[in-house]
């Protein structure tokens, strides 16, 4: 029986008078590839966010990977974020002045101390050993993702999560970056949260949520 | 004022307090009851001291007690820089730091240090039972508050056996400084400039070149250099820093845990990187003393105490070649102070003072000695202060010759005030200070 690693009981988010996410109870477990699907606007980078200790829920309980977010200081937050939380972003908001393996190494940094050598070993393992002294401008959308995912990942983190990931990527370069997820997965046995609009995509992970105006209002089990 | 005059003491005492907590973080109450217990052994030690010994004795026991500190730590320095490059030493020491015994035998003998130096602020066995009573109420205050500071400190910032022995070493240093009678650096330098002086004799005569006669003025101008007052400075100050900075080396110097066993890279770059952290964390207290340390030797080198120092007043010679300074007039020579006097006579000048001991008796001497560059005397604290080389001389031993004291010269005490015969007084000044200290542009 895997241990939940994510469990949140009446997790709400407000921005102001806008209630971005209502009342949530949800558990996940270790190991588990969970998609949130839902359409713009319906809370699902806000879930994630939080999940991810981004941001502090207005009220309800969070807990990840056995620590309690909302009991969390300021650092507290930040070494969770740095020790057990990857995340992939969209805009993959790599640094446009450092090269890939310069890239990889800068998360190393604020972890603990950078290794070139582990870093340039990530950029192969995600088929970017050929790449690493390019920088983000001279290389594609797709290389441009694996290289988020090498930095994502390098620091072995317990939590990957996605916010659309292949958001801005063709259908052949969408495929590679969710095979290579399902690889690195099953290799480092990270649980997964990957926020997407598109059904393909949702459909590579074990299980579905649905948000709609903050409300979770589905929820599926893939086959596998 | 009184309090004012203690702040260095203060200021120490409760850095002492809060390292000893951080250095025993265990045990905070025996070390918060030792060190008071200690500071109160420390008070009635120096005042028992001050009744059983007269002079200068009390302050030789205590600035020799200070001076064995100094060693201590030059001897742990050397033994932890010894220890970082890996070679094989017995843990013993590192079970005992963590002992009981070496909490509460460190704090007690830290207070005691602490105590005492405090204790010597009072005018010796002047001092009153309210006035030491008060001393170690504060004191006691002081060690509960810093324990309440101590737990507002990052917990992250620990302390090694090594760094908190140079830290505490250094404040009671600070502490010492303060007190021109308990200062250890002036005479540290005094020692330095007087070791390498000596030396240079030593070797001209075991290489049976006598001085003067065989080495022309030339090389002698190069080999007074050695004997100048910069080099004992620099030298007390290459003493002075070394024990903290081997310690900030062997801190620094530290291995790291051995990684190669671990498998995962994050979890090997987090070891490292949190050996790396408390690494540096603990050079903290070694660099603090490094401050501290300097602290102590400016305060030694520009002390706050304001000596009386006044203008030489000039005087002549009368027909007869003697020197009259009358006892009472515009100066009053039997007020206990200091009275400097300028005699010129054909293009040669000579300064001179004229003092009454505490025993009573008026002296005559020059304002210089027969070892130092003559920079003259001020008088301060009970005592005069050669300006060269920040000597104290009791006003007991003024007029008495050798060493640092100001050279004496012959006089004849009347009824109505002092004569003294100026061809005495220039030849006393052309035979001793002028030949000894190297030339003429010496003095103020």
């Amino acid at each position: 029986m895997p241990t939940t690693i994510i469990e949140t009981s009446g997790l709400t988010k407000n921005y102001g008078d806008i209630c971005a996410l209502k009342p949530i109870d949800l558990l996940v477990p270790e190991g588990e590839w969970l998609s949130v699907m839902g359409h713009s606007g319906s809370g699902k980078s806000t879930l994630m966010n939080l999940v991810g200790g981004l941001d502090r829920p207005t009220s309800g309980a969070l807990r990840v990977g056995g620590e309690d977010l909302l009991a969390l200081s300021e650092d507290g937050l930040a070494r969770f974020r740095r020790e057990f939380v990857g995340i992939i972003f969209q805009q993959h908001h790599l640094v446009p002045y450092l090269t890939a393996v310069e890239n990889v190494m800068l998360a190393q940094y604020f972890h603990s101390v950078p290794d070139e050598a582990e870093a340039r070993s990530a950029l192969e393992r995600v088929g970017l050993g050929h790449r690493l002294k390019n920088r983000p401008g001279e290389l594609s959308g797709g290389e441009q993702q694996r290289v988020c995912i090498a930095r994502a990942i390098i620091n072995s983190p317990k939590l990957l999560l996605g916010d659309e990931p292949t958001g801005n990527l063709d259908h052949k370069s969408t495929v590679m970056v969710m095979e290579l997820l399902k690889e690195l997965r099953a290799e480092e046995r990270f649980t997964v949260i990957m926020v997407t609009h598109n059904q393909e995509v949702a459909s590579w992970g074990d299980r579905t949520i649905h948000l709609d105006d903050g409300v979770l209002v589905r929820e599926e089990r893939m086959s596998a | 004022m009184v309090a004012v005059k203690f702040i260095p003491q203060i200021l120490a005492w409760i850095g002492i307090v809060l390292v000893l907590l951080r250095g025993f973080p265990g045990r905070r109450s025996l070390v918060t009851a030792a060190s008071i217990a200690g500071f109160t052994l420390g008070v009635a030690g120096t005042v028992i001291l001050f009744r059983s010994f007269s002079g200068t004795t009390p302050f030789g026991v205590i600035k020799s007690a200070l001076g064995v500190n100094f060693l201590v730590l030059w001897g742990f320095a050397v033994t932890v820089l010894y220890r970082s490059s890996g070679q094989g030493m017995t843990n013993w020491w590192e079970k005992f730091f963590g002992s009981s015994l070496c909490a509460g035998g460190g704090a007690l003998l830290a207070g005691v240090m602490a105590g005492a130096v405090s204790a010597c602020r009072f005018p010796g066995a002047d001092a009153t039972a309210v006035a030491l009573l008060l001393l170690v109420l504060v004191a006691g205050v002081l060690a509960l508050e810093a324990l309440a500071v101590e737990n507002m400190l990052p917990a992250s910032l620990t302390v090694t056996p090594a760094g908190l022995l140079s830290i505490v070493v250094s404040l009671l240093l600070l502490s010492a400084s303060s007190l021109l009678r308990l200062d250890l650096f002036s005479p540290l330098s005094m020692k330095v400039m007087k070791g390498i002086h000596d030396f240079v004799h030593q070797f001209m005569e075991s290489i049976l070149v006598p001085d003067h006669l065989f080495v022309r003025s030339v090389v002698w101008k190069y080999i007074g250099f050695l004997f100048g007052k910069e080099v004992g400075f620099w030298g007390g100050i290459i003493i002075w820093f070394t024990p903290a900075l081997l310690i900030t080396l062997a801190v620094g110097s530290q291995r790291l845990p051995s990684v190669a066993h671990i498998r995962q890279g994050a979890q090997r770059r987090k070891l490292l990187s949190d050996a790396l952290r408390s690494r540096r964390l603990q050079m903290v207290m070694p660099l603090c003393s490094l401050a501290v340390f300097a602290a102590a030797a400016y305060q030694s080198s520009f002390p706050s105490v304001e000596y009386w120092d006044p203008k030489p007043v000039a005087v002549t010679a009368n027909q007869s070649g003697e020197i009259f300074i009358p006892k009472q007039g515009e100066i009053d020579l039997l007020d206990g102070k200091l009275h400097k006097y300028l005699f010129k006579q054909g293009g040669r000048e000579v300064r001179f003072f004229v003092l009454q001991n505490p025993a009573g008796q008026l002296t005559v001497d020059l304002d210089a000695c027969a070892i130092c560059k003559p920079d003259g005397y001020g008088q301060a604290e009970g005592s005069v202060i050669c300006y060269y080389c920040k000597t104290l001389i009791p006003l007991e031993t003024v007029g008495k010759p050798g060493g640092c004291n100001p050279v004496p010269v012959h006089f004849t005490e009347k009824a109505d005030g002092v004569a003294i015969d100026s061809v005495t007084l220039i030849n006393s000044w052309d035979t001793t200070v002028k030949v000894t200290a190297r030339g003429k542009e010496g003095g103020k």
